[in-house]
């Protein structure tokens, strides 16, 4: 049975992208496909993929058009997100950000006292002498974030670490402002602000 | 692939000879991983794997959910109520796939037609295997991963592994699917059954190995089978699979005594798994069996006494997935119980196979893996059965898609014995193999 294999993969045309896919609506979406990463209602195990109950609208919203129009490119948001992002349309994102802000976050629990101790003082007060402000007055006194500024209460420690280092090394570049922030912190002192930030 | 398609010698334990003349039928070996995936849902090979193709807990569930995770724009339809009746799409996800080799024993293997010769060693295969794949979604909830398969001695492409899934998420804690497959356990999500074990997966495709096998590690896909299986998942931690399995080889002629190893009825195969996942790790434990009663053929009518194998297995597979390095731990135990009473009446061998390896990986660029590997008979048969050995390997992954694989696999016994195995006086370690695997995917 001889069959000669024409690679007739030259469907060339979509680059258009014309038609989106057919939206579902967004807890069905969230439910078959994001949970797969994110977890039943947004509220992952693992620290490779953040928790998303309870985020902010608007933040989801922000990311959510960076991953489709590749604006934030750090490592996982390439090999992860842009294809989720790719197909989504604007009332899709919407639907999405809606559902995820309005489930229950995780609670938040204390990391090593030491890194505590130093990440309240961080969080609170900044660092006046390198000129870190005080992560509250953009994320709130509890972490919960306001706007387009996320919470970071009950998320992965790791997960805000990864994102810090990723602003300082220009590989997250879509928060310039975050870069600002984080630009004269060290190591230690990003893993202090993370691990209280996270405990909230 | 992982079984050479060159005629085995028959042996009492009703070994599956596989006949050159089903030219067209290429036997299912390990299955690749796929860039049609990664076209489809746009997603970097590392979402779905650690290094091709062993698979992340997120791969698994990729899987389970039937391939369907589609990111490509589509062609659809739906009813006057919104029911979508079709879900294509646009750019069919299609990929290739290349293997290239060079395998040297330690002392060249016998020459096939003229006693006393050599064949040649360091064999060169380019290609040793190409295959093309359409795998992704083709219908709202169904998806299909088919392989087909360039074959050097038949000189054709051929079929190879075939799963169609069908799978819905009931809710977020439990999703349940159908596939409908021809090589058992290749549906299977853990990388420690037959159809997936790395490092063994890889084998050269003209060194020797040992001859006995169980039905569960190739045994019924070499025979030709076509199953069909449901599989329920709980909460990313708790599978269960219940399937059956009908020969069914590829050729379109009825199935009568001019085949081999032909399935009496249907071969009911089960699957139980346990996994466990927190931070960075996981790890499942887990069983799977098959019943199969088997006609010989081969000149014998497909009735009367049958050759029966019941295998119950064991298998485990630990994983953690860091930034930097990846680690994991597979294993799996096979027992086959044996009564032949078509093609050895009165006789019931066993055979217990053995398979742990390890693997790490740093950054998904370098690699090294370690096996064991043993397969014994019970003390009939042990004497012309027993093959065990180690494999080592180094892998260098320049790209995502690519891969350079050396491997060794020493021999301390291998048909039954560690010197003078065959009567010629080949002993065990002259099988040693020493094997370059070149692998690119796109």
């Amino acid at each position: 049975m001889k069959s000669s294999i024409a690679l007739a993969v030259g469907v060339l045309a979509s680059s258009l992208a014309l038609a989106q896919e057919p939206q579902q609506p967004a807890p069905t979406l969230a439910a078959n496909v994001c949970m797969s990463c994110h977890g039943p209602e947004g509220r992952s195990v693992s620290p490779v993929f953040p928790r998303l109950a309870g985020q902010q609208k608007a933040y989801i919203t922000a990311q959510l058009q960076a991953f489709r129009n590749r604006t934030r490119s750090d490592p996982l948001a390439q090999a992860y997100m842009w294809g989720m992002a790719s197909q989504l349309s604007d009332s899709g994102i919407d639907a999405l950000a809606s559902y995820y802000s309005a489930q229950q976050p995780v609670a938040g629990t204390a990391g090593d006292a030491a890194l505590m101790a130093e990440g309240k003082k961080i969080y609170t007060q900044g660092i006046l002498a390198e000129k870190v402000p005080a992560c509250a007055s953009c994320h709130g006194a509890d972490a919960q974030g306001v706007g387009a500024f996320p919470r970071l209460g009950g998320q992965h420690v790791e997960y805000l670490l990864a994102q810090l280092e990723g602003f300082k090394s220009g590989v997250r570049a879509n928060a310039p402002i975050m870069l600002g922030v984080v630009h004269n912190m060290t190591v230690d002192q990003l893993k202090a602000a993370a691990t209280y930030a996270a405990s909230k | 692939m992982n079984h050479s398609s060159t005629p085995r010698i028959a042996s009492r334990l009703a070994r599956l000879s596989l006949v050159a003349a089903t030219a067209a039928l290429l036997l299912p070996g390990a299955a690749q991983a796929v860039p049609s995936f990664a076209r489809q849902t746009g997603m970097a090979c590392e979402a779905c794997h650690t290094v091709f193709p062993e698979l992340t807990p997120f791969g698994r569930r990729f899987k389970l959910n039937g391939y369907t995770i589609d990111n490509l724009p589509q062609v659809s339809d739906v009813t006057g109520s919104k029911e979508q009746t079709l879900l294509l799409n646009q750019l069919p996800p299609l990929s290739f796939m290349l293997q290239a080799s060079v395998t040297s024993t330690k002392k060249a293997v016998p020459d096939s037609a003229v006693p006393g010769a050599n064949a040649q060693n360091g064999q060169t295969q380019f290609p040793q295997q190409a295959s093309l794949f359409y795998a992704g979604r083709i219908a709202p909830n169904l998806g299909a991963f088919v392989q087909m398969t360039y074959d050097g001695t038949a000189g054709s492409f051929g079929w190879d592994n075939t799963d169609i899934r069908y799978a819905k998420n009931v809710n977020p804690n439990f999703l349940w699917g159908l596939s409908l497959n021809n090589n058992p356990t290749v549906q299977d999500v853990w990388n420690s059954t037959p159809a997936w074990q790395a490092p063994f997966d890889q084998r050269s495709a003209t060194a020797p190995s040992g001859a006995a096998a169980t039905m569960l590690d190739g045994g019924l896909a070499d025979a030709g089978v076509a199953g069909l299986s449901v599989y329920g998942y709980w909460n990313d931690s708790l599978y269960a699979e219940l399937g059956a399995y009908r020969s069914a080889p590829a050729v379109a002629i009825p199935l009568d005594s001019t085949n081999t190893s032909v399935v009496d009825g249907v071969a009911p195969y089960w699957r139980l798994a346990y996994e466990r996942q927190w931070g960075r790790q996981s790890w499942e434990l887990g069983a799977y069996g098959v019943n199969a009663k088997m006609f010989p053929g081969g000149g014998i009518p497909l009735s009367g006494p049958t050759d029966r194998y019941n295998d119950v297995a064991l298998d485990t597979q630990y994983q953690y997935i860091g930034d930097e390095s990846i680690y994991s731990v597979l294993g799996t135990y096979i027992k086959e119980s044996q009564t032949l009473d078509a093609s050895a009446p009165g006789t019931s061998p066993d055979l217990k196979t053995l398979r742990v390896g390890g693997s790490y990986y740093y950054r998904r660029q370098y690699g090294a893996g370690l096996g064991y590997f043993s397969t014994t008979g019970s003390s009939d048969i042990s004497a012309t059965t027993d093959t065990n050995g180690w494999t080592a390997e180094l892998d260098w992954i320049p790209y995502q898609n690519t891969k350079l694989a050396l491997q060794y696999t020493a021999y301390n016994k291998f048909n039954g014995a560690s010197d003078n195995y065959d009567g010629t006086g080949r002993n065990a370690s002259d099988n040693n193999t020493l094997y370059l695997l070149g692998w690119i995917n796109f």
